[in-house]
């Protein structure tokens, strides 16, 4: 059965509330530099992967998340930005990419780590705009949904197979204890400037600690099945899943889902393409 | 580690037949999926599917090129070759005979 969606009310961001337009540039510029970066972070474990499929299934991975970087920030062309610029001319402290990413992922327990919370989580977020009544986002959404799905079961199945050898068991649960918190302290404050707003307007569905639960009832399952729920914080109730832990939001900026710190400039200047640079079209 | 080997088929409109396009290994029908779909994707399938090569059933098993399970252990050796040591080093160490 195909779910009918309502009608879009926002054809383009002229027509966007005005208190609307900035938080939602800062939650797509910040979709698009996680993705960028994850992408990134995911191109480094093509070679050197545990076996040929793996591999190709990362690169793979890789080309995914450069390509919603690319349509996530050809949308903010909409909102007023210059998306080229956006791509090619920030430095690394202008970067609002995902904090779990700010280093190298840790050896392939770190690998999979990102593809089960990091991932999971932007798509928790991009899940909370496939009905948005703001069209340029609403239309390119659900194919990166469908794309989402395949990088969830390669977490799944490695994280299943890494948790089925003592190799690698404690690597991998110190991994995801590490990116955990920060995974679901991106997803956002219910109570961020402007997201009572979005919420009410239907651009985004539903308010962070919706998402957050959301993420914790698809990575749950995952996490228990492996044994690093509980000792995660992430318990059941029934269907609903429940993070137990505190998250820590000192020093935390809403619109960057920030708390200080900065990506290097090094993976900065991968991001924004300088090697070629002299090749850059317009 | 020893990884069972699963065989791809797919077809590009449903009006086709699925027909046999090779296999990947994989430690589960998850990853089999993942791999199949991110390994063989020259064409835009309308349809994939793993299956097990341990749940083919040669009618014929000398005119099979599907390896029953019966005859597992001596294909093993052929198809479960890694390419862990030819891929720029491993991350994980593997371990062979799970």
């Amino acid at each position: 059965m195909t779910e009918t969606l309502p009608a879009a009310a926002y054809e383009s961001a002229d027509a966007l509330p005005e208190d609307v337009r900035q938080p939602l540039r800062d939650l797509i510029l910040a979709l698009a530099d996680s993705k960028r970066v994850l992408g990134l972070r995911y191109s480094d474990r093509m070679l050197g992967s545990p076996t040929l499929e793996a591999g190709i299934a990362a690169s793979s991975m890789a080309q995914d998340e450069w390509g919603h970087a690319r349509l996530t920030y050809a949308l903010l062309g909409d909102l007023g930005d210059d998306p080229k610029a956006l791509e090619h001319e920030r430095g690394a402290a202008e970067y609002r990419s995902i904090s779990a990413l700010d280093a190298d992922l840790r050896g392939w327990s770190g690998m999979i780590a990102a593809a089960l919370l990091v991932d999971m989580a932007l798509t928790a977020q991009y899940a909370a705009l496939v009905d948005s009544r703001y069209a340029p986002v609403r239309n390119r959404v659900q194919k990166l949904l469908d794309e989402e799905k395949f990088h969830f079961q390669y977490a799944a199945g490695w994280a299943r197979q890494i948790s089925q050898g003592p190799e690698l068991r404690g690597e991998l649960a110190a991994e995801l204890a590490r990116v955990l918190p920060q995974a679901l302290r991106w997803l956002g404050r219910d109570d961020a400037p402007g997201m009572e707003r979005l919420v009410q307007e239907g651009i985004v569905r539903d308010q962070p600690s919706a998402r957050r639960a959301r993420f914790l009832a698809r990575v749950g399952p995952v996490l228990e099945e492996i044994g690093a729920a509980e000792q995660l914080g992430v318990t059941r109730d029934g269907a609903e899943w429940t993070y137990t832990g505190a998250l820590d939001w000192s020093g935390w900026d809403d619109a960057t889902r920030r708390a200080g710190g900065s990506l290097d400039e090094e993976t900065a200047a991968r991001a924004r393409g300088d090697k070629n640079r002299a090749l850059l079209m317009d | 580690m020893k990884e069972p080997v699963y065989e791809v088929f797919a077809r590009k409109s449903r009006e086709e037949p699925l027909r046999h396009i090779g296999w990947v290994n994989a430690s589960d029908g998850d990853l089999a999926r993942v791999y199949a779909w991110k390994t063989y994707d020259e064409q835009n399938w309308a349809e994939m599917c793993v299956i097990p090569r341990a749940a083919i059933l040669p009618v014929d098993p000398d005119e099979s090129q599907f390896v029953t399970a019966a005859k597992s252990e001596s294909e093993d050796e052929i198809v479960h070759s890694r390419g862990t040591g030819s891929y720029g080093g491993a991350d994980v160490a593997v371990k062979e005979g799970r």
